[in-house]
């Protein structure tokens, strides 16, 4: 390998990236997914929009009542109207919560009788619906076990789960898994258009008509890449710590090395993409879709491994993207850093993830028209 | 002959469906220039890309003392070979400058560069003309100059073999001489051997000898003189064709029987007529049935005074006149950046005009609206047929013909008839990509006559294309002048297409230098052998 003539390569793809303005793209991509994705995605609800028909107006009731009034998560107002109304009101989506309180509900509780609250929940986006559903069963079953002893507190029945992690922010859960989205596709994109602008321009002849090594070839095409990029680990980490305050408790080294080996992997994958279109659209397109769609799905951002299918599961574990979000969740919220096996063997896998990747792109690729 | 520097023998190159070149044999020696012409898709850039070691093939290619049988075995000679694939400016990166270019390829080639080489670099700069340009992007540059600069960096490794792969196509006279001017220089003095496709015969004339290809294989060999004589007997003054083994062009007969006609002396081109009739693919003749509409054509279509386009501070077309009767063609002539591409622009309305007058069909063109129902009785052919590739042809003519409004049911009798009257038939439901580049040549003009215009502008429309289906185009537009009275301005880099055209303008960096009949030129200049010698003249003589 002649370093002279992988030196005057990288060069001219600098050169070639700055006058067309392709820079732009490399930092302005991961930035603009990390700032969109992580304040628009919103699994959170607060300000719910809520109405509650008090048909008790009993004390009980009204202390209910106030356990919704206190919370940020509910917009209250008691109505007095009737049902219907208050139902369409949801269609009309003015109201987005409906909870009805039976009358001689404190009656019935004293009593020791099982109640009923009538509860009604939009849901026309299922899973804030579901969310918003749990939050009341939640305030519900708070209010119930402070407002009277546990004995008849038992009557109203609800799933015992704490939804009220105050501490599990959304920003926590959604940038650190951002990061091994972002660090799966954008150098991935910027590898395979290097390699297919030329093929797509003709100027691929250069390399295969002249001296150049597959070696050499290679180098000044990924190297370039992987520096550039390198530069994005940091800057996502500071727009995760800075701008989103996730905190970060494991070993900077750790998450620095892994996101290296990540977005090495990226880069093998960007290669093969390169071999087999010869259009830049396409390559573009076909990096996106290979990328982004397992890099949403089996990150384990929107939902964990544990709760998929025996097929998923499998299909996670093929893909890259969950062992490398294993160590960036861990460097941020948990702290283990290499002292768990766990990591350390994830790591591994990913190390001989991007060294196969290279290679078998490498060997695919070849110096000649097809 | 001493022992032949290059020996290709049986050598076939595959594609996934089709066979590129079949069992190719040639043998060239030191310093030798040997031409390769053909139609395209006729195997000539199939086999330099054998030669080259940078495609598969099957066969056996010496050079030297080496031989290859694979591209990864034609490594070691690399350092040796120049290869300059087909397309204009192909291997240039268009943000890089003049000098980085040359820095490039001598870096990736890992040249010595001591003060030889940067003389030797220094030289093929002014041989290019290029040496006042180092600092431009090879992007801002025109068509002639970027052929340049890539000539100049394929010999910058000074190579043994070099193969050009039509270098001069779209090209305009000018810089083609000047290209051959290198060439010739590079060969006397470092001995060079070349091989060079070219669809211009006075250039395959000058060539030491030629390769024939025909449907992916080498049908002849031989020197210019040997080749043009084969075919002497068969060459024919313009008559009718009385049988079937004939074609009738512009300007000759060709045929296989003897025809009471006075004979012709033939050029290179005549080899190509006659292997076609000998083969029995002689082009369907081509028929223009009268248009529709009864719109009669205005006797001045076009009027420019003082047509001028700037941008920047670069002035593409400098106060130019120009006047388009009805039923006349008008060539455009110039070499690259002239100023031709943009002239027809502006007067399409893709460019603004900055100063001057323009009136079309009668109507003085101020604004866009001026021009919106001028469009239906416009056609154009741009420089690169406008087409949809992942579209097939008879669902581009459908298309252009619903941009049109043409009503479906007649749009469907006029795809059918210019199918049937331009040859094209066979390939309605070929794509785009797929069909020699004549075929999309005459598929376009289809798509531009859908519409039934009254006049015709074309971009080099015949730039890349073969004689046979060249000379075709021209008897087409012969026919649409004489059956329809249609207007067409036409530009082109084949000097012999000028002598097609009733009049020609001259452009020369924005200006208009000559605006004349073609007879009327070649009396002003009566040693003039060829209308590209008038060109050449006009050109060099103003400095």
């Amino acid at each position: 390998m002649k370093l002279g003539v992988v030196r005057a390569y990288m060069l001219k793809e600098i050169k070639e990236m700055l006058r067309s303005k392709m820079i732009v793209l490399v930092y302005l991509l991961p930035t603009m997914i990390v700032i969109l994705f992580g304040y628009g995605i919103r699994l959170e609800v607060t300000h719910a929009r809520t109405v509650i028909l008090d048909h008790d107006q009993s004390r009980l009731s009204r202390d209910l009542i106030g356990h919704f009034r206190h919370s940020k998560y509910f917009d209250t107002r008691v109505m007095n109207i009737t049902e219907q109304q208050a139902l369409h009101r949801i269609k009309q989506a003015k109201t987005e919560i409906l909870i009805i309180i039976p009358e001689g509900f404190e009656k019935r509780l004293i009593q020791g009788v099982g109640t009923e609250i009538g509860v009604f929940v939009d849901g026309a986006f299922p899973i804030r619906g579901e969310t918003m559903a749990n939050y009341v069963e939640g305030v519900i079953f708070d209010a119930a076990r402070r407002l009277m002893p546990p004995k008849e507190a038992k009557l109203i029945t609800l799933d015992n789960r704490n939804l009220f992690n105050q501490a599990m922010r959304d920003e926590n859960a959604i940038v650190p898994g951002l990061i091994g989205l972002i660090l799966l596709v954008a150098p991935a994109i910027l590898s395979a258009l290097l390699i297919v602008k030329e093929k797509e321009e003709g100027t691929i002849f250069n390399f295969y008509s002249s001296p150049i090594k597959k070696s050499e070839f290679l180098l000044a095409k990924l190297f370039p890449a992987f520096v550039l990029h390198s530069v994005n680990i940091f800057l996502l980490f500071l727009w995760a710590t800075w701008l989103f305050e996730v905190p970060f408790r494991g070993s900077f080294t750790l998450y620095w090395f892994a996101s290296e080996i990540y977005v090495l992997i990226s880069l093998g994958v960007g290669l093969l993409v390169s071999i087999i279109t010869s259009t830049q659209i396409v390559a573009t397109v076909l990096t996106i879709i290979i990328t982004i769609i397992p890099g949403f799905l089996y990150s384990g951002m929107l939902m964990p491994i544990s709760a998929m299918s025996a097929e998923s599961v499998i299909e996670a574990h093929i893909y890259p993207v969950m062992y490398f979000n294993h160590i960036v969740y861990d460097t941020f919220l948990v702290g283990q850093g290499l002292a768990s096996p766990k990591n350390q063997l994830y790591l591994a896998i990913l190390l001989a993830y991007a060294v196969g990747l290279i290679l078998l792109g490498s060997f695919l690729m070849k110096k000649e028209l097809r | 002959m001493s022992a032949p520097l290059l020996d290709v023998q049986n050598v076939t190159v595959r594609y996934k469906e089709t066979v590129g070149i079949r069992d190719a044999s040639l043998r060239a020696g030191e310093g030798e220039i040997l031409g390769f012409i053909g139609a395209d898709g006729a195997g000539k850039s199939s086999l330099m890309h054998a030669i080259a070691g940078v495609i598969r093939f099957e066969g056996m290619i010496r050079f030297r003392d080496r031989t290859f049988r694979s591209p990864r075995q034609a490594e070691a000679l690399k350092p040796a070979i120049g290869l300059m694939p087909q397309g204009i400016g192909l291997v240039l990166y268009r943000n890089l400058t003049v000098a980085e270019h040359l820095d490039f390829f001598a870096e990736i080639r890992n040249l010595k560069q001591d003060a030889a080489f940067r003389a030797y670099r220094q030289k093929l700069l002014e041989m290019a003309g290029l040496a006042r340009f180092t600092d431009r992007a090879a992007g801002h540059l025109s068509g002639g100059m970027m052929q340049k600069l890539s000539l100049i960096c394929t010999l910058l490794h000074r190579p043994k073999l070099l193969l050009l792969d039509e270098p001069t196509t779209g090209v305009d006279p000018l810089s083609r001489l000047e290209l051959w001017e290198i060439l010739q220089q590079i060969r006397r003095e470092e001995g060079t051997t070349a091989l060079i496709s070219t669809a211009y015969m006075q250039e395959a004339a000058r060539m030491d000898r030629l390769l024939l290809f025909d449907g992916g294989r080498i049908i002849a060999q031989g020197r210019a003189e040997e080749l043009t004589r084969s075919v002497r007997d068969y060459c024919y003054e313009p008559t009718d064709c009385p049988e079937s083994r004939c074609i009738r062009t512009l300007d000759t007969t060709y045929s296989l029987e003897p025809l009471p006609a006075p004979k012709k002396e033939p050029g290179l081109e005549a080899l190509f007529f006659v292997e076609a009739i000998r083969r029995g693919k002689i082009p369907p003749a081509i028929e223009v049935s009268p248009r529709e509409s009864a719109e009669p054509i205005p006797p001045v279509v076009m009027e420019a005074r003082g047509l001028t386009k700037r941008f920047g501070d670069f002035i593409a077309d400098d106060h130019i006149d120009m006047r388009l009767a009805g039923g006349e063609i008008l060539g455009l002539l110039g070499a690259n950046g002239a100023g031709k591409t943009t002239f027809i622009k502006m007067l399409l309305g893709l460019y603004p005009i900055d100063e001057g007058e323009l009136t079309l069909l009668g109507r003085p063109i101020r604004s866009a609206a001026d021009r919106r129902e001028l469009k239906a009785r416009i056609g154009y052919v741009s420089q690169h047929f406008a087409l949809y590739k992942d579209m097939t042809v008879l669902e581009n003519l459908r298309y252009f013909a619903s941009i049109h409004r043409i009503p479906q049911a007649r749009a469907r009798e006029r795809i059918r008839r210019y199918a049937e009257e331009l040859g094209f038939a066979p390939y309605l439901h070929a794509l785009p990509g797929d069909l020699p580049l004549g075929i999309n040549q005459r598929f376009s003009l289809a798509a531009a006559l859908l519409h039934e215009p009254v006049v015709l502008f074309l971009d080099e429309p015949t730039s890349g294309v073969d004689a046979i289906a060249r000379a075709q185009f021209w008897q087409l537009l012969q026919k649409l002048k004489e059956r329809w009275g249609i207007a067409i301005l036409i530009t082109t880099h084949y000097m012999s297409e000028a002598e097609y055209c009733d009049r020609v303008v001259l452009l020369k960096q924005g200006k208009k230098i000559a605006d004349d009949t073609v007879e009327n030129l070649h009396r002003r200049f009566p040693e003039a052998k060829s209308f590209e010698e008038i060109f050449l003249r006009f050109y060099k003589e103003d400095g």
